[in-house]
């Protein structure tokens, strides 16, 4: 598990290089679903499998049309990635910074990895995040409404700041 | 824009400030942030003019920058202390992250440079509900960490001087009262951890001055100073009542506006912070130069005008006065009333 885990790890950095290493916003969003889904390998191995699920469906499903829009907008003929020299460059520079931060915060590691922290899940009923979800329909109900109602004023502030058609300063130019 | 998406955005506003009012967990302290820069948003670019919309997508890029701090930085207390109480916010790191992107919420001197720039976007009575409704929650935040004593000070006081500052060479009003809001946050931050009742009562005496001089701008419809200069026109008894309301904000005695100066002045001489409280003192000096500007060209000067330019029709006014009478009548009156108003304030 911590070699799976170590895996997910090197994705993830490597999938954040990718956003933050500027290429075009092809690779920047492939970079982001990289990272989302290596996020949640991650938070398997911590034991969230179920909320990992639930953050790898929504997360990637919001990520879909970020990458459609991105790639709709730029419509570039020969996209830039690791393979020109600046992009290379600024990845080269980050690798560096992560190698650096990840050699002086070491200590708590182990073999490299972090140290899976599901431990004995045999000997209880329901797993942590799925009592947690349970806790949140039971206590959190008021809270729940509220999402709920935020939800729709977002829906409400999106129609009201779009609108406008021609007349509007959001329009596509 | 539809009455009914007004009145949900505005109830919106409402219940995010009551949210983060309410509550002692950092989740729904920054959900109340976020319910709040959500529904002022369509709010301020009601009228869809290029300026309102860059407005508001500055006001949004800022306070998201300063909601996802602030949702960092208590994801990383509860990492280091195990709880999301926001009293007991004990790690130093986090509560100063906290109280910099708070300061980023409401635009303290480093942070400022969004303030003028937004509110000059919109019109008076957006900029009004900006300025006043929106300082509110995040000061219900500040009231409750314990952050590093120096920062607060530094904050406060370059906030003081970059008020004053950054007035001194503005024609454009909304610009003017951006400012003037920046330095007056200056002073509530810098008395915050010695009397938060002081930063309470600065806060009250801040929103209801500025408040009624945003009403009288908005009856004058008046942006800019050029304007200001033949409001005087159109209703002299406004013309009249304003230079006390600037002097008012720039803290002059006899106005209830020196209350708040007066009295955190003393309190920063009583914690032998001397130099602190000089220099206070003196860069509301700074704002004083401005408001004097203003209330120059309001009143006590006449500039040329043509025979028409000086006798308008004088129709009645077809918005509500009583807020503004109200807020005026407060502003400048309040004086008398400092200790009855410490007493409510102490808590």
């Amino acid at each position: 598990m911590t070699y799976i885990v170590f895996l997910f790890l090197v994705g993830l950095v490597l999938g954040l290089i990718a956003v933050a290493s500027n290429p075009s916003p092809y690779f920047a969003a492939l970079g982001l679903v990289v990272v989302a889904g290596m996020g949640c390998g991650v938070l398997v191995g911590h034991g969230g499998s179920f909320l990992s699920l639930v953050l790898f469906l929504i997360y990637l499903g919001g990520m879909l049309v970020v990458f459609a829009y991105s790639a709709a907008l730029a419509a570039e003929p020969y996209p830039e990635t690791w393979g020109s020299r600046p992009v290379a460059f600024y990845m080269m520079v980050y690798l560096l910074g992560v190698v650096l931060v990840g050699w002086a915060l070491w200590g708590g590691w182990y073999e490299g990895s972090w140290v899976s922290s599901d431990e004995m899940f045999e000997f209880s009923v329901v797993r942590g995040d799925v009592g947690g979800v349970a806790v949140m329909y039971s206590s959190g109900g008021g809270l729940l409404v509220i999402g709920a109602w935020v939800l729709l004023l977002t829906l409400f502030v999106v129609l009201e700041l779009t609108r406008g058609l021609s007349r509007g300063a959001l329009r596509a130019v | 824009m539809n009455p009914y998406i007004l009145a949900t955005l505005l109830f919106g506003l409402g219940l995010g400030t009551t949210i983060t009012f309410a509550s002692s967990h950092w989740l729904l302290a920054w959900m109340g942030l976020e319910i709040n820069t959500l529904a002022i948003l369509p709010l301020m670019a009601r009228h869809h003019h290029p300026r309102a919309v860059e407005a508001t997508t500055k006001y949004f890029l800022t306070q998201a920058t300063a909601a996802a701090t602030i949702l960092f930085a208590s994801t990383t207390n509860a990492w280091l202390t195990g709880q999301w109480d926001i009293l007991q916010m004990a790690h130093p790191i986090p509560t100063n992250m906290v109280l910099l992107s708070l300061a980023l919420k409401i635009g303290l001197a480093p942070m400022h440079s969004w303030l003028p720039e937004v509110l000059q976007g919109l019109d008076l009575t957006t900029g009004l509900i900006l300025s006043t409704w929106q300082k509110l929650a995040p000061f219900a935040l500040l009231l409750q960490i314990q952050p590093n004593t120096s920062i607060l000070i530094f904050l406060g006081l370059t906030s003081t001087l970059v008020g004053g500052w950054g007035g001194l060479n503005q024609t454009q009003l909304r610009k003017i009262l951006a400012y003037s809001s920046i330095a007056h946050l200056g002073w509530m931050l810098l008395i915050l951890q010695f009397a938060p009742s002081l930063t309470l009562l600065a806060l009250l005496m801040y929103i209801i001055m500025t408040s009624s001089l945003f009403l009288i701008f908005k009856l004058n419809q008046a942006t800019n100073i050029n304007t200001l200069a033949t409001s005087w026109a159109k209703s002299p008894m406004l013309a009249s009542i304003a230079p006390l309301l600037l002097l008012s904000l720039g803290g002059l005695p006899p106005l209830s506006g020196f209350m708040p100066k007066w009295l955190i002045l003393q309190e920063l001489t009583k914690q032998d912070l001397p130099l602190a409280a000089t220099f206070a003192a003196l860069t509301a000096l700074l704002s004083l130069y401005f408001y004097l500007r203003l209330s120059y060209t309001m009143a006590l000067t006449l500039s040329p005008n043509s025979p028409t330019g000086t006798t308008p029709w004088r129709l009645p006014h077809l918005q509500t006065t009583m807020p503004m009478t109200i807020f005026t009548a407060l502003s400048l009156f309040m004086l008398p009333l400092t200790p009855a108003t410490i007493v409510l304030l102490t808590f």
